[in-house]
């Protein structure tokens, strides 16, 4: 038990309690009997979560890479089955129905690729130097990246993207591979946005590379890459029939559209800067009751949390994450094994990727992605994917030598 | 590239590297949120907190219109009417002072004959309850009338907090008529809201509870919508928001029902006051009922009242002994009485055991069977007759001696053949299945009486008494079927489901319940047995007689254990070379069924055959 970090513990129970209470404080405006309400369910999905954890604790790691790629397999089979029936109805997609359990083969996706991904990595290394090794990690990466954006969920393909770009840092790749790597994406970002903020993004490239001393082939290969990319969507875009790009615009912010999502940011805004300093006290606000947050519960708990508790709350609470990505990631310090600081490093990466997502989109950082707040949004699939991540940081935190600290 | 083997202290050395750069980059990406809310709680705080308190942009739910059920011939049945809520938004009160004065107001409140709207204890109550949910509307008076909805309206502005909510209520513009074949809605109760298809209701909806409104609920209930109003200082609606999302509620489907009105409006005049029984009238060749009739009455009505007026006047219907609550025609089960006698004889005509030219003993009016006297119903006696007199005169004496020979087991099969003893399956909950069994069966629903089947029980079953019992309905399809010959069908009340514009979405086909088959011959006899019954000078039934109509029937006076009068019955089917209508008619304890139902259903067969008769007698 000394292995156990009390400290990781201890944000993660106070965390739960946090969001437990938020979610009764979001939904107690109803007239549901008690075990009925989310707030009760909230606390059967931990009491599962924490059955999943449990579970995962006392498994060997050998166990986790037996089944790394048979899960991977699986994920696939079940994302291609739910793109199958996805037409049926907007959304239904996304669920799948196993012997009365409903489950979002996404969710399941997240930890199948987390495993499978450091599996291949911690055997093989990954350099841009070397694009052939890319070839397995990035089609590993590509299939249920692409099976999930055409749910759509640009949201949680995204998850993948991050996931697996702390992965390839991890297995081999510097700073600036990362930054090579992902600059023809950024080209197209910015060709679109503004046409100096890319020519400014070409120059730094060039001189990124030259100063990295990296091969010639390679700096014409991200040069042609990077030119290309921009020039190529930039030409789309101007052929393209406005409802087209409106499409697009839709896809990529939501808040475009005119069902709504942009009238929930702002409100959202509205409702944590309502909160000032020390909030309005619990149960009350507003914003929260009279309902101007449609999906208050889930993703716009962290509204909730503002509204109610100000920045005083927030700030508790943005350290409690903070404390727990920082004894999560630090738990690498403790192993030499690649394998197992891999799985550190994926599931401290999902995690903090959703938290940043969402509570930037409560503010108004970012377009309404739909990602939910780790340990605080109501909903039972979510809720189970972070008890498994968070079981196996400590599954692995209990198996590590104690070195540094501890 | 395979790793080579790498010294551990230089994979720490890297992960050291790596994991400080992650935790870099958590740090900058949770300070860029903290200056965020910095911003918006700290520096934008004022601003913020004034467009929180000026937020008066509510969120409504719109409820969809319920779907209108109409007749064969499109008369609107069932519709709906606007219902007003007065309710108290406590939120609404910004003092206490405000508070008082509302509710000082709201007791001074008074109709125009200087009655109270409200008594204050149960006031005190609402604002109680509303102090706890601040949020909540509660309501204060359910379904108001238009001239107290008037009296709020006009004192709006002195009175902050409260708000007029328009609902729609089930409105029947024909009264208690049908009543029992529409069923009602009710406020959906907590036991309905944890049923897994009901995931989709919310406290205080109005849910289908029993008949039509039960069995189509999915069709009527459409789809609710919701919009974002602004509302003024003292809560009232200033008006939808422009470019708020809105979705319009869609209305329920509307479902066409076989109900032909016109004949539901004779039977149900048909039938004399303080009676009770039931009616039913349907097209044998496809099963759909053009009318259903249960007495005594039920006002739907009162399902739509307010929640005090309708505890009382639930209880009335309730405790009353006369059962107005069931649905006689499908609930109700009675001994099938002589009517039964068509399945004795085609029991005994298809298992030739009897032709038409068996004549059994003279019926003196009694048969002797072993040291029992079984008396028919006419003292005098009818003489010697074959089956089709039989069933004339409904002879009691020949169908015991026939049923002797012909034996329980083909008697039983051949009301199987036509349903008896089973529910039909009609598309209203509540029927129930009747009792037709064989005699091993017999003991073993008599067990707990410790009854044995004995010889002498077959002189009850062929005269359609002691362990036999149909429901009106099944009456009716059985005596249709017979005519038709080619199988019973579903009785149903579903014709079509339409879209609220009327386009057609669904189509009701017949469903074949059973094969109800008879050879040539056989219906032949008895259809000339039925045929004599209301048409021959000595028939039971002449008071059903239709000019120029070929209308067969069946008369029957059921004995019940209570000793009271019988209960009279009579089943009819016209024309009987192509049978279009069967009727079925049961009156408890009003005496024989020649003289009491066979009227009735003369009236509803006169009004299908004839309708400008009916339409002169009306002028």
């Amino acid at each position: 038990m000394k292995k156990l970090d009390w400290l990781f513990m201890s944000s993660l129970f106070a965390l739960i309690g946090i969001g437990i209470m938020l979610v009764y404080s979001a939904t107690s405006n109803t007239d549901l009997i008690w075990y009925k309400t989310e707030w009760f369910k909230q606390i059967i999905h931990f009491a599962i979560g924490f059955l999943f954890a449990a579970i995962i604790v006392f498994l060997p790691a050998k166990f986790w890479k037996n089944i790394a790629y048979i899960s991977y397999a699986l994920a696939i089979i079940a994302l291609l089955i739910v793109m199958d029936s996805g037409h049926v109805s907007k959304g239904a997609g996304r669920w799948l129905d196993i012997a009365g359990f409903r489950f979002q083969p996404s969710e399941f996706a997240k930890i199948a690729y987390l495993l499978a991904s450091s599996l291949w990595l911690s055997k093989h290394k990954v350099s841009i130097l070397e694009p052939k090794t890319l070839l397995v990690p990035g089609l590993m990466f590509i299939v249920p990246f692409l099976l999930v954006l055409k749910q759509p969920n640009l949201s949680t393909a995204l998850v993948f993207t991050a996931m697996t770009l702390v992965h390839f840092y991890f297995a081999g790749f510097r700073l600036v591979d990362l930054f090579l790597f992902v600059s023809p994406v950024a080209s197209i970002i910015l060709s679109a946005v503004s046409a100096l903020y890319w020519n400014l993004l070409i120059i730094c490239i060039f001189f990124v590379s030259i100063k990295f001393k990296f091969p010639i082939w390679l700096i014409i290969l991200v040069m042609v890459f990077d030119v290309g990319a921009g020039y190529v969507s930039q030409m789309a875009w101007n052929s393209m029939e406005d409802h087209q790009r409106s499409r697009i615009l839709t896809f990529i912010d939501p808040v475009r559209d005119p069902k709504g999502d942009g009238y929930q940011v702002i409100q959202s805004q509205v409702a944590i800067g309502s909160g000032g300093l020390f909030g309005k006290g619990f149960g009350e606000g507003s914003q929260t009751n009279l309902a101007f947050l449609p999906e208050k519960h889930t993703d716009f708990i962290f509204s909730v949390l503002g509204e109610q508790f100000g920045f005083v709350g927030v700030i508790v609470v943005l350290i409690l994450f903070f404390t727990l990505f920082l004894r999560g990631i630090m738990i690498c310090r403790l192993h030499t094994d690649r394998y197992v600081n891999l799985v550190v490093a994926g599931a401290c990466t999902i995690l903090f990727f959703h938290t940043f997502v969402n509570i930037a989109m409560t503010v108004g950082f970012m377009p309404v992605t739909g990602l939910p707040l780790p340990f605080l949004s109501y909903g039972g699939s979510f809720v189970i994917t972070c008890m498994i991540l968070i079981g196996l940081l400590i599954n692995i935190r209990l198996k590590g030598r104690d070195i540094y600290y501890g | 590239m395979i790793y080579h083997s790498q010294h551990p202290e230089e994979i720490r050395l890297e992960t050291n590297l790596k994991t400080l750069a992650f935790t870099g980059a958590c740090t900058i990406a949770f300070l860029i949120l903290v200056f965020r809310l910095l911003q918006l709680q700290y520096f934008e705080y004022e601003n913020n907190m004034k467009r929180a308190e000026e937020n008066r942009i509510r969120k409504v739910n719109i409820k969809a219109n319920r779907g209108y059920i109409l007749d064969r011939n499109g008369v609107v049945l069932v519709r709906n009417r606007p219902s007003y809520q007065i309710s108290l938004l406590y939120n609404n009160f910004k003092t206490k002072e405000d508070r008082d004065s509302v509710f000082n107001r709201l007791l001074r409140i008074t109709n125009k004959d200087g009655n109270r709207l409200l008594d204050s204890a149960a006031l005190a109550f609402t604002f109680e309850r509303g102090r706890w949910q601040k949020f909540k509307l509660q309501r204060l008076i359910e379904d108001a009338s238009i001239e107290t909805v008037a009296l709020f309206e006009e004192r709006g502005e002195e009175l902050p907090g409260i708000e007029i909510l328009v609902e729609s209520r089930r409105d029947y513009p024909f009264g208690s008529y049908g009543a029992h074949i529409f069923g009602y809605t009710g406020e959906i109760s907590e036991q309905e809201l944890e049923l897994p298809e009901n995931t989709n209701y919310v406290m205080g909806d109005r849910i289908g509870k029993k008949g039509l409104e039960l069995s189509y609920e999915n069709e009527f209930k459409g789809e609710n919508g919701f919009r974002y109003v602004e509302v003024n200082a003292t809560g009232r609606e200033m008006g939808s928001v422009a470019g708020m999302p809105f979705f319009k509620p869609v209305s329920g489907n509307t479902i066409v029902t076989t109900i032909d009105w016109r004949l539901q409006e004779v039977a149900e005049t048909a039938i004399p006051e303080g009676l009770k029984g039931a009616v039913v009238a349907l097209n044998p060749q496809n099963g759909e009922i053009y009318a259903l009739v249960s007495r005594p009455p039920l006002d739907p009505n009162i399902f739509s009242l307010e929640k005090k007026e309708l505890h009382r006047a639930w209880a009335s219907v309730a405790l009353d002994t006369a059962k107005p609550l069931t649905n006689r025609a499908i609930s109700g089960v009675y001994p099938p009485a002589s009517v039964f006698k068509v399945i004795t004889a085609a029991a005994g005509l298809e298992n030739h055991v009897i032709t038409e030219y068996t004549r059994y003993k003279t019926c003196l009016g009694g048969f002797h069977f072993g040291n029992r006297y079984a008396k028919c119903w006419r003292g005098g006696g009818h003489g010697t007759l074959n089956v089709i007199g039989a069933l004339r005169e409904s002879c009691d004496v020949f169908f015991y001696q026939a049923g002797l020979d012909i034996g329980n087991r083909r008697i039983s099969e051949m009301g199987r053949r036509f349903s008896l003893g089973s529910a039909l399956g009609v598309d209203i909950p509540g029927e129930r299945s009747g009792l037709l069994i064989d005699s091993a069966a017999y003991e073993k629903w008599f067990e707990k009486r410790g009854w044995k089947w004995s010889q002498g029980e077959i002189l009850n079953i062929s005269i359609g008494q002691g362990a036999l019992l149909v429901t009106p309905l099944q009456q009716t399809a059985m005596i249709g079927a017979m005519a038709w010959g080619n199988g019973l069908y579903k009785p149903h009340f579903l014709k079509e489901i339409r879209s609220p514009e009327g386009d057609l979405i669904k189509k009701f086909e017949p469903v074949k319940v059973s094969e109800g088959n008879l050879s040539e011959r056989t219906r032949e006899i008895v259809l000339k047995g039925l045929y004599e019954v209301v048409n021959a000078p000595s028939g039971t039934g002449r008071r059903a007689a239709v000019r120029g109509v070929k209308v067969g029937g069946k008369t029957g006076s059921a004995e019940n254990p209570h000793g009271e009068k019988t209960h009279a019955w009579f089943a009819a089917v016209a024309p009987l070379d192509a049978p279009e209508i069967a009727v079925g008619v049961v009156l408890e304890n009003a005496g024989g069924g020649g003289a009491m139902a066979a009227p009735i259903a003369q009236k509803i067969l006169e009004a299908y055959f004839h309708p400008d008769t009916l339409q002169k007698a009306v002028e």
